[in-house]
């Protein structure tokens, strides 16, 4: 395998809240590497974004207590503001889950795609907004020329979202972070704007991440996925693999809980039982066990690392780390 | 489309001119009667030249007539004649309209330079000390009487100074009679009213551009403003006050009027000869047509003020279409 | 009321009122009342408030017990005494005790300005109500009169009604009050209007309530909220407005004392007897930023969202 881009090591973020300290990232670890798209997926609330920002650090008014972000050889957590501001909209970039409130309403759309190329590679005006106008028209703006001039409530969703993401290409980043950007959309829109993200995928290389909360979403899109809960990895590996063979009972819930084209007929949806858990007070032992159809009596004592559960996958899980698969009810 | 909104605009403001006259007309039908000042008590007037001067005022008329003939040299930018002086009352505002403007708009331009970083730094840093500090010197802003803040800064700055042979502020006019009226002189003499005026102003806009600039600083646009990589004095004074400035537009706007009437307290504690003053001095000697014409003229400020905020509300904000 | 408070009248967009019910249920007056009770620079502000509002009341027990002096007593040979000794906050021009005047003094100030609460909120509620609640024409007519009369720069409509009708406090307060109600009516018109939409009103309607009855029995209920924010932020405006007025010599003429008008020559005592000066200036001043801090705690007690 080639050199992971980007290297996330045991982060944690926390947040101060009147009633103690919230983990919202607990010890999260995983790569990048180079061209790839990654999907982390969980329920909101999980530390995906959190585990976003805090790459970007822009995790604010969270504290990174401990953890390294390897981007080419350098600890992002240790960077200076000044270094983070180069990384951050040059080398990697991010857009958001909703794309109504994610632009500026009182700049012109095209000087708000133009501004990276003038922060960053100190364009002017007139040279920044040619090439934005340029990568509209390649995000499938139409009449890019003259909707540049336009304002950000001037365009509907899916096409704010592809402004979105032409203002994260412009400076032709290594890695773009995409934090749901399909969820504020329509069903039909949200395809569009997946195609157009594995298009820019395969045309620019660019790595990226995809947090969302839907698996059908990483299905298409992604080859390796990290599934999260309560602000830890429970299982990563290949998508196929983990589709096919959930090594967590939280995946396997996720799966039953969404319609599949491959699934047996006779098997009913069913939605996971209780409800996410409080960050502030975590159950002991295995932050799931509460709501687990399979634990045993060790789940609510002791927490379970992330291990190498058959051949492909990782999980956090006494379960099948045991050897037991997850079948049934 | 803009034309439209403003012929509209312009239309209801019309109801409210109307209306505005119609209070007027009620007043001037209490107060007409057999009024002139001083005319009783002038022994040299005889009967015959009271009634030319009533005549001449125009009182000799039944009342509808006056009204309508008032309404009439409005229309025309003629506010009538001083029942004290007979010179025109549009000559009195004319007089003294460029010195009310020196001050109030001095003082809403200063108020503005430090309200801006006053309300940034405590929504910036809201809940700190320094904030607490701003948050009491504002409240304080908007209790203290203006009237009585002066009395006190002339009292250290003009008297105290003066006793003690420090250099010292000038306490009351515009400008000195004697060798004055140069740049410098009018500077010394705008320093204490503008200090008072502002000082309220500054208060009331601080507090506005903090809260305002709390709820854009939470806003999703300035998290992406941050993802390019840009400093956060460019997020917060670019991305962020662009748009918490927004509201502050309608406020100054309202605050027009304020332009003419909003130093009247301070220009009678400083002797300050503008409109405000005027209008006092003429209502104590009960020249009505005098403060009849300034208050007409103020509220045609108001109206002027209110659309005039409306439109720049337009341009500032592009999300504000006028249908 | 007037004037600066059109700052808290902009981000005070009506008081939260949750549910359905006929009218605020009463755990939202306890939870209102908790939220004010735990604010405590808040409630000192109240209590200090409350206290010159006894003081006022107990003027005449006060001037005896304390003082011992009458405010309007001259006393040629007492002039400009300092503080201290026989008059504790000394003497004015007249010989007179200023802190019995002051004493009095509060009688007329917090007086007017009750009253032109009083009848600010009356009006303003009765238009703002009739305009909200029938719509159609009345609400366009009621509407343009307050638009008028609040396009009248209020200092000059009070220079100029105060010319005609030689100030009383009570003629004062209706002088400062005909433009207090625009606002109020404003105010209450608005949230009519929201409170009409809701479901209840539109079955109380069908089961055939007469009108006065729905406005005073569902309506009423509804807007108070709102009134009695407005209400508390207003009143130190009013006394702001009433104090300019008597320095100005415009607002209660002497020898009747007010807060206001023993300032009005202040200017000649800056050499001798700078008391003067300071007393009533402080006065107001604290009187003011009292009423503006429990004003803003009452604000945020009803409104918990506008923290």
């Amino acid at each position: 395998m080639t050199q992971p881009l980007l290297e996330v090591q045991d982060l944690h973020t926390v947040f101060s809240t009147k009633e103690g300290w919230v983990k919202a990232v607990d010890g999260v670890s995983f790569e990048l590497h180079p061209g790839e798209t990654l999907g982390i997926v969980g329920e909101s609330g999980c530390g995906k974004s959190v585990t976003a920002l805090s790459i970007m650090r822009l995790q604010r008014p969270g504290l990174i207590k401990s953890g390294r972000v390897m981007f080419k050889g350098e600890d992002l957590t240790k960077a200076t503001e000044a270094e983070m501001r180069e990384v951050r909209g040059r080398e990697i970039a991010m857009i958001f889950q909703d794309p109504m409130t994610s632009l500026n309403p009182v700049f012109r759309t095209g000087w708000q795609v133009a501004e990276p190329l003038r922060l960053h590679h100190g364009w002017n005006a007139k040279k920044s907004l040619t090439s934005a106008i340029n990568m509209l028209g390649k995000v499938g703006i139409p009449s890019a020329v003259d909707r540049a001039e336009d304002y950000p409530h001037q365009f509907s969703g899916g096409m704010r979202q592809r402004v979105m993401i032409a203002m994260g290409l412009t400076t032709t980043p290594e890695v773009l972070i995409a934090d749901e950007p399909t969820t504020a959309l329509d069903v039909t829109i949200q395809a569009q704007i997946l195609d157009l993200l594995r298009h820019v995928n395969q045309e620019f290389g660019t790595a990226t991440i995809l947090i969302t909360h839907n698996l059908g979403v990483v299905a298409g899109m992604c080859k390796r996925i990290i599934v999260m809960y309560a602000g830890r990895i429970v299982e990563a590996g290949p998508t196929t693999d983990v589709f096919a063979h959930p090594k967590h009972p939280y995946t396997w819930a996720l799966l039953r809980s969404i319609p599949r084209l491959d699934a047996e007929r006779h098997e009913p949806l069913k939605p996971i039982d209780g409800l996410p858990p409080n960050l502030v007070d975590l159950p002991s032992g295995c932050a799931f066990h509460p709501r687990c159809a399979f634990k045993i009596e060790k789940c609510s004592r002791d927490v379970p690392a992330l291990q190498r559960v058959g051949d492909t996958q990782l999980s956090a899980c006494w379960v099948t780390q045991a050897g037991t698969e997850l079948k049934g009810a | 489309m803009l034309a439209k909104y403003v012929a509209r605009r312009f239309l209801a403001s019309l109801v409210v001119v109307l209306g505005v006259t119609l209070i007027t007309l009620v007043l001037m039908d209490r107060t007409r009667g057999t009024y002139v000042p001083g005319i009783d008590l002038n022994p040299a007037l005889r009967p015959e030249d009271i009634a030319r001067l009533r005549a001449d005022l125009g009182l000799d008329r039944p009342f509808y007539i006056w009204y309508l003939t008032w309404i009439w040299g409005v229309v025309h930018g003629d506010f009538g004649r001083s029942m004290i002086d007979g010179s025109t009352v549009m000559s009195h505002i004319l007089d003294r309209l460029p010195n009310t403007l020196e001050l109030t708009g001095t003082a809403i331009l200063i108020g503005i330079v430090i309200a801006i970083p006053v309300g940034v730094i405590g929504a910036l840093r809201h809940g700190s000390k320094a904030d607490h500090t701003l948050t009491v010197v504002s409240v304080a802003g908007f209790a203290v009487p203006q009237f009585w803040m002066g009395l006190i800064l002339i009292l250290i700055f003009s008297v105290t100074l003066e006793q003690h042979g420090l250099p010292w502020l000038p306490s009351s006019g515009a400008y000195s009679a004697v060798n004055g009226g140069d740049f410098i002189d009018r500077v010394e003499h705008l320093i204490l009213p503008a200090t008072v005026l502002s000082f309220f102003y500054m208060s009331t806009w601080s507090r506005f551009i903090r809260s305002s600039m709390l709820e854009v600083l939470s806003q999703d646009y300035i998290r992406t403003a941050r993802a390019k990589g840009m400093s956060e004095r460019r997020v917060v004074y670019l991305h962020g006050l662009r748009n918490a400035l927004i509201p502050l537009v309608t406020l100054i706007g309202l605050e027009l009027p304020g332009l003419v009437s909003g130093g009247l307290v301070v220009e009678v504690v400083f002797g300050w000869p503008g409109i405000g003053k005027l209008a006092f001095e003429r209502a104590l000697q009960y020249d009505y047509t005098t403060v009849m014409g300034v208050t007409f003229f103020a509220t045609m400020l108001v109206i002027a003020g209110n659309l005039l905020a409306d439109l720049l509300y337009g341009v500032l904000d592009p999300r504000i279409r006028y249908s | 009321m007037i004037g600066p408070s059109r700052v808290a009248e902009l981000d005070m967009p009506g008081a939260a009122i949750e549910g359905a019910s006929t009218r605020p249920a009463q755990s939202y007056w306890n939870e209102s009342w908790e939220r004010l009770r735990a604010n405590r620079i808040g409630m000192a502000a109240g209590i200090l408030i409350l206290i010159f509002a006894l003081i006022a009341i107990l003027a005449p027990v006060f001037s005896a017990v304390l003082t011992h002096f009458q405010p309007q007593t001259i006393d040629l040979s007492q002039t400009f005494s300092p503080p201290g000794g026989k008059h504790l906050l000394g003497t004015d021009e007249l010989g007179r005790d200023t802190l019995t005047r002051l004493i009095w003094g509060a009688r007329v100030t917090l007086g007017v300005a009750l009253l032109t609460v009083a009848v600010s909120l009356t009006v303003g509620t009765a238009v703002g109500m009739m305009a909200g609640y029938y719509g159609g024409w009345l609400d366009d007519l009621l509407m343009r009169l307050v638009d008028t009369v609040l396009a009248i720069p209020a200092i000059f409509l009070f220079i100029l009604m105060s010319i005609l009708f030689r100030p009383t406090p009570v003629s004062l307060a209706l002088i400062i009050a005909s433009v207090g109600w625009g606002q109020v009516a404003r105010l209450v018109r608005g949230e009519v209007l929201s409170v009409k939409q809701r479901d209840f009103i539109l079955a109380t309607r069908s089961i055939g309530a007469r009108h006065l009855r729905l406005m005073l029995r569902h309506l009423l209920p509804n807007v108070l909220p709102v009134l009695i924010v407005a209400a508390s932020l207003g009143v130190g405006q009013i006394i702001l407005i009433e104090a300019a007025l008597d320095f100005l010599g415009l607002g209660i003429q002497p020898p009747t004392p007010s807060w206001g008008n023993q300032l009005t020559n202040a200017e000649s005592y800056f050499f001798h007897s700078i008391w003067l000066v300071n007393f009533p200036g402080l006065l107001i001043f604290v009187t003011v930023l009292a009423s503006n801090v429990f004003g803003n705690a009452i604000r945020d007690a009803f409104d918990p969202r506008l923290k």
